[in-house]
């Protein structure tokens, strides 16, 4: 998030009891006794079997009625088209144009911190959904007929949502990079292409095809979404048990990718201006060695470090399944990496929040402020009478915001050896081979928590 | 010419990697162990 002055810039060191490499120590410990305590008292699976109770039937008649979603989209339309507006014409300014702020922070990290507790929270709201559904509702009234779509071709799964990931990223992190500002116009421009493609796609494959596998930001946040305890089933809402809907997730090609995609492209970007800086330095100075632009060289490094990022991270849960493959009754290579994608869910989001909680607090407080009353940053609006508010640094102090990330990393990890131990127990039905498979994620667990803890060390110190 | 300017601060990277590189000792220590009493109960594989 380089386009903001904030991020990662914790502008105080932390004042800890402890150096900060003794608590990737100690959170290995808690992961390494969380295994042994699941593998002690955990021996039949209780995620994979659906725990759901339904709303009563007049609430969710009514919170899922058409009224309502169109309500909730036309909401999605509007903000989406305000935050487009503002980019546009709004300052050029980052940090006072209310596009970056509601669109890489309030709704690229919001959707995923919420929607992990209560659910997908992004799928009424979906702009290019609402736009989609109401294009199709617009050809039926016109035609008298459904429109006729050609079949998502199944073996694309949800690639396309890991390359608009990367996509997006890049676009966040490597255009913004080293003095070269990501510009709101650009961000704006950027979203008004992605609408000509999104809605080309749901015109090809239909809205909610293309929404349940293509679109970036359906996958990405309904990804979250399956941790959390509300959903819907058969056209009613429920309550379900914390999840169990992840479970079900990764059976479409690509979702592995993407968890992993998720996990690689948040450490690049907390690594990029810490444990990597040197070295994307170094590079950036072979680049232009090779007679390569400043601006080109930049980007060219850091999009070889992402990609790099994202290859050691695949890496190192391929070297877990692979691992697991070995133990006697495994099912195939697919099937593991399939099978145990799901579980890294938690991870991705225990990431997110170790790097961004502090820029989420913090940025938050601009968004609901001067950003709100005085959206395009022209210094000559204030709507609500908080355009000369400014962001109070104090609220969290470098202390808090580290043992937030160390709880996050720490939970997020349990969590992950969790799930990961309950989906073992129904490929080896036998608890001590299920055990003896989650050796291997145990050590996948841990290199992701000390990796994790390593990047935010370096970024913080 | 590789960073070296900070070499003592990247030095760190060994205490963060020593858990991951016991956690992945002590599982092969013991996957090669049950290997090895397979092998003298004459199990296959």
């Amino acid at each position: 998030m380089s386009f903001l002055p904030i991020a990662h810039a914790l502008a105080s060191r932390q004042d800890l009891p402890v150096p900060a490499w003794l608590f990737a120590w100690g959170a290995s410990i808690v992961l390494i006794v969380s295994f042994f305590a699941l593998s002690a008292g955990w021996r039949e699976p209780r995620f994979e079997q659906p725990h759901s109770r339904p709303f009563g039937a007049g609430l969710s008649r009514a919170l899922l009625s058409v009224p309502a979603q169109i309500l909730c989209g036309a909401v999605g339309v509007f903000l989406f088209g305000f935050a487009v507006y503002a980019g546009l014409e709004g300052t050029v300014a980052p940090d006072r144009n209310f596009a970056l702020t509601f669109l890489f922070v309030t709704c690229w990290l919001g959707f995923p911190f919420f929607s992990a507790i209560f659910g997908d929270l992004f799928r009424p709201f979906n702009p290019w959904r609402a736009i989609g559904r109401a294009a199709g509702a617009g050809f039926r009234a016109i035609a008298g007929q459904r429109a006729a779509h050609l079949t998502y071709p199944e073996r694309l799964g949800r690639w396309p949502a890991v390359i608009g990931l990367l996509a997006i990223v890049w676009l966040e992190v490597v255009y913004g990079s080293g003095g070269a500002i990501l510009e709101p116009e650009v961000a704006a421009t950027a979203a008004l292409v992605y609408t000509v493609y999104a809605l080309a796609m749901m015109a090809l494959f239909g809205a909610e095809e293309w929404c349940d596998r293509g679109e970036v930001f359906s996958v990405y946040f309904g990804m979250f979404g399956r941790l959390g305890i509300f959903g819907t089933h058969d056209g009613r809402l429920e309550r379900r048990r914390p999840f169990t809907a992840a479970t079900t997730w990764a059976t479409v090609p690509g979702s592995a990718a993407l968890v992993l995609a998720s996990i690689a492209t948040t450490s690049y970007d907390g690594a990029s201006e810490g444990a990597f800086a040197d070295f994307i330095e170094t590079g950036i100075g072979w680049a232009e060695d090779i007679g390569l632009g400043v601006t080109a060289s930049i980007r060219f490094t850091d999009t070889v470090f992402m990609l790099l990022t994202f290859a050691a991270v695949s890496l190192v849960y391929w070297l877990g399944v692979r691992g697991m493959r070995t133990v006697p009754g495994a099912p195939s290579l697919a099937k593991l990496r399939t099978g145990f994608a799901h579980t890294l869910i938690p991870i991705a989001l225990a990431y997110l929040v170790a790097h961004y909680f502090s820029l989420f607090v913090f940025q938050e407080q601009a968004q609901f402020t001067y950003l709100l009353s005085d959206p395009l940053g022209t210094g000559t609006t204030d709507l609500f009478g908080t355009a000369s508010s400014g962001v109070d640094y104090t609220v969290l102090t470098a202390n808090a915001i580290w043992y937030v990330q160390v709880g996050a990393l720490i939970v997020g990890h349990v969590l992950a050896l969790m799930l990961a131990h309950d989906r073992a127990l129904v490929y080896w039905p036998d608890y001590r081979k299920a055990t003896a498979s989650q050796y291997w994620m145990l050590a996948v667990m841990v290199a992701f928590t000390c990796f994790g803890l390593y990047l935010l060390s370096v970024s913080n110190g | 010419m590789l960073p070296l300017a900070h070499a003592g601060h990247y030095a760190l990277w060994i205490l963060y990697v020593l858990p991951v590189l016991i956690v992945v000792g002590a599982i092969l220590r013991s996957a090669i162990a049950v290997r090895r009493e397979d092998r003298e109960d004459g199990k296959p594989g």
